[in-house]
């Protein structure tokens, strides 16, 4: 079905691949074109590697291989994220004929837009790391005695935080999100890379934390132990880019591969972070 | 400045209301090249330190200034002027009642309506600025509702600015308004409340301007309420947003209805025959001592106001000035 359908510029047997390159951060982007045979079950981190095996355009062009970043090719990493066919998805789980069936002619394949991008495909995704620093998406138990076991989780609340636990960090929900916009500063000369990640971080830290950090703050807030830091996490979603900036364009749970309830998690904050303002505004 | 101004909001609205995608992606022509998309350097365009330290109150104030008391406002003032479909009399004793307030009414007007209004528009307009949609690459029905929000909120901008501008002028100091009658301002004369408003909403620009912004606003305001309940953390769980979504839509058809019966009833007043009415009125609060004549000048339409208060009505005066108002 899929290979009747191709036409266009690829023919039966082969399809066309545009990339959309860049050779460095900060450096201007380009369009390519490769030409890759077709094979059954391919998925779009297989056509990824033919092409950096035959590192030549379709007029011939001998090119250094496209660079993408992936890890554990079963969707969980989160690493393969980007644009294909305009909508921001995972490369190794993008099977290739579902994608001809979406568009014969070919496929296209850009980076995420969100993240700057250190060279073609892969971009740098510290600032969403950095996001989950900010609300400390973490239990923090720090002790050198055996604490012994934790307090046990009712059924209810594991069946709320499992599903938000799935979180793999790909970025998705940032790169569709309208409310979060790209942040990216090139080193100065002389800066050192402690400097210019401080400077980073700086910048990180005053922009939009994301749909995904805001989610994982609800999972450590519902967590027996995790609970102790509540209330500093509830402080960094109403600090500067905090959960404020979201609009509620809900792009965040409709492409988010693992289906995490987002908005549900926003909501939650909302109104987590609503009364928390209040018990501030009148305890303090 | 103000032309830069008056562009940005055209080009703005024009885009997102004929393709439904935001200029920036216009003019990357994004279904090819996302390229640009990402592209607003966050840090650059800092917010000032003021807006950044306290920008979750601020948004919060926003949210709220939506509803109350920017939203109740429109609500009120909505049914207030349908009322004018019952009659001309129901309607210039619901504007008598709003105005018996007297000397308060130009505080209680900025301190509740304006202010709150410029402070929402204000803060929206930079809220605006601070995204970037994306409903060319995303056609999420969700998606498309928060690049409307946007949309309507410009349209609400420049609709409100002209209509208080159109109606009540802003300012009621004898200089301002002769600039600004002269150039189709102030035209509205509280004690002469349907006669003027009739014929402020003559011809079919002017009415078919209302409809666009009234329910701009109209769908701003009913939308408004649902982001809201997630903002404020009301309703939760996908199931209640749903439910909210059912309510928000009866609130919003509900509202359509009524606006464009006020539209509807304003442009389908007889000025001459309101106008006696409304003459009939004023003759009578003046009789028993409600009103005098000394502050009450400036609330009455021009030709009405100049005339001696006797109790028979000149036709052909009030011809005259119904003829000139149009
Ligand atoms: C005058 C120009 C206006 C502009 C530029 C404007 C802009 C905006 C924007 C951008 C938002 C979205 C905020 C966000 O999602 O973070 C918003 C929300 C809202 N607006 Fe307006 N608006 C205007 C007028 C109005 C009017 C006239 C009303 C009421 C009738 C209104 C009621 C609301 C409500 C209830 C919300 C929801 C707040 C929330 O989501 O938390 N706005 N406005
Ligand atoms: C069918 C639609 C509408 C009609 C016939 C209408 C009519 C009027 C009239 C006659 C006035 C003058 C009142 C006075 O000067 O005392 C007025 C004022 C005003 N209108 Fe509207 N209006 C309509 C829709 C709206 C909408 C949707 C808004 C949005 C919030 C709005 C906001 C205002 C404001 C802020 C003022 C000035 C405040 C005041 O005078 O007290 N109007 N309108
Ligand atoms: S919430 Fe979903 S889309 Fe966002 S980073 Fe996690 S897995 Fe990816
Ligand atoms: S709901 Fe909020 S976080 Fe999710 S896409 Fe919309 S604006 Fe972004
Ligand atoms: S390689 Fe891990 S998600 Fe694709």
């Amino acid at each position: 079905m899929a290979e009747e359908a191709r036409e266009g510029r690829s023919s039966k047997d082969h399809f066309e691949v545009r990339i959309l390159r860049q050779n460095g951060p900060g450096q201007s982007s380009y369009w390519e074109r490769h030409r890759v045979k077709y094979e059954h079950d391919m998925n779009v981190i297989s056509v990824l590697q033919r092409i950096a095996a035959q590192a030549e355009t379709v007029d011939g062009k001998s090119v250094a291989p496209v660079c993408w970043d992936c890890n554990c090719l079963e969707e969980v990493c989160g690493a393969c994220s980007m644009n294909i066919n305009g909508r921001v998805r995972q490369a190794c789980s993008a099977l290739v004929d579902r994608l001809l069936e979406d568009n014969p002619s070919e496929i296209e394949l850009q980076p995420m837009t969100k993240f700057p991008v250190i060279r073609d495909l892969m971009v740098d995704r510290s600032r969403m790391f950095r996001g989950l620093t900010r609300v400390k998406g973490w239990v923090p138990v720090d002790s050198y005695e055996n604490m012994g076991p934790g307090p046990r989780q009712t059924r209810a609340t594991q069946e709320v935080a499992y599903p938000l636990s799935e979180c793999m960090s790909c970025g998705c929900c940032q790169e569709a999100c309208p409310q979060y916009t790209k942040i990216e500063l090139t080193r100065q000369e002389g800066e050192s890379e402690e400097d210019f990640s401080a400077r980073k971080n700086e910048a990180f830290d005053r922009g939009f934390v994301g749909a995904h950090a805001i989610s994982q703050a609800m999972l450590f807030n519902s967590n027996p132990t995790g609970k102790n830091a509540a209330g500093e996490r509830l402080d960094a979603l109403m600090a500067e880019g905090g959960i404020q900036v979201c609009g509620n364009a809900q792009n965040c749970v409709e492409v988010c591969p693992k289906n995490i309830p987002l908005t549900t998690s926003i909501a939650r904050a909302g109104r987590a972070t609503t009364l928390h303002a209040l018990k501030k505004w009148f305890d303090e | 400045m103000v032309r830069r101004l008056v562009r940005w909001h055209v080009n703005f609205i024009l885009s997102c209301a004929t393709t439904g995608v935001s200029p920036n992606e216009l003019a990357g022509d994004r279904r090819t090249d996302l390229r640009d998309a990402g592209k607003q350097d966050t840090v650059e365009k800092a917010p000032a330190p003021f807006l950044a330290r306290h920008e979750f109150l601020i948004r919060r104030l926003h949210s709220l200034s939506g509803l109350i008391p920017v939203g109740a406002y429109m609500v009120v003032h909505l049914t207030t002027n349908a009322s004018v479909l019952n009659s001309s009399a129901t309607f210039q004793r619901a504007v008598y009642a709003i105005h018996s307030l007297g000397n308060l009414l130009p505080l209680v007007e900025w301190t509740f309506i304006f202010l709150p209004i410029l402070f929402h528009a204000i803060i929206g307009v930079v809220i605006i600025r601070g995204g970037l949609p994306n409903t060319g690459s995303y056609k999420y029905t969700n998606n498309i509702r928060y690049t409307l929000q946007r949309a309507t909120g410009m349209i609400a901008f420049l609709f409100i600015m002209w209509h208080v501008f159109h109606m009540h002028g802003w300012f009621h100091f004898p200089a301002w308004l002769r600039v600004a009658e002269p150039l189709g301002g102030a035209q509205f004369s509280p004690y002469n409340a349907a006669s003027t408003l009739g014929a402020a909403m003559s011809g079919l620009v002017v009415p078919a301007l209302y409809a666009i912004g009234v329910l701009s606003c109209v769908f701003h305001l009913a939308n408004g309420i649902w982001t809201m309940g997630i903002t404020w953390g009301v309703w939760i769980s996908p199931a209640a947003q749903k439910r909210a979504d059912v309510v928000c839509t009866v609130i919003g058809v509900g509202l359509a209805v009524l606006s464009m019966s006020a539209l509807g009833g304003a442009m389908k007043i007889d000025v001459e025959e309101a106008e006696a009415v409304e003459n009939r009125m004023y003759e009578a609060k003046l009789a028993t001592g409600e009103l005098d004549e000394a502050s009450s000048a400036h609330k009455r339409a021009d030709h009405a106001a100049g005339e001696e208060h006797s109790s028979s009505a000149d036709a052909s005066r009030l011809h005259a000035g119904a003829g000139r108002a149009e």
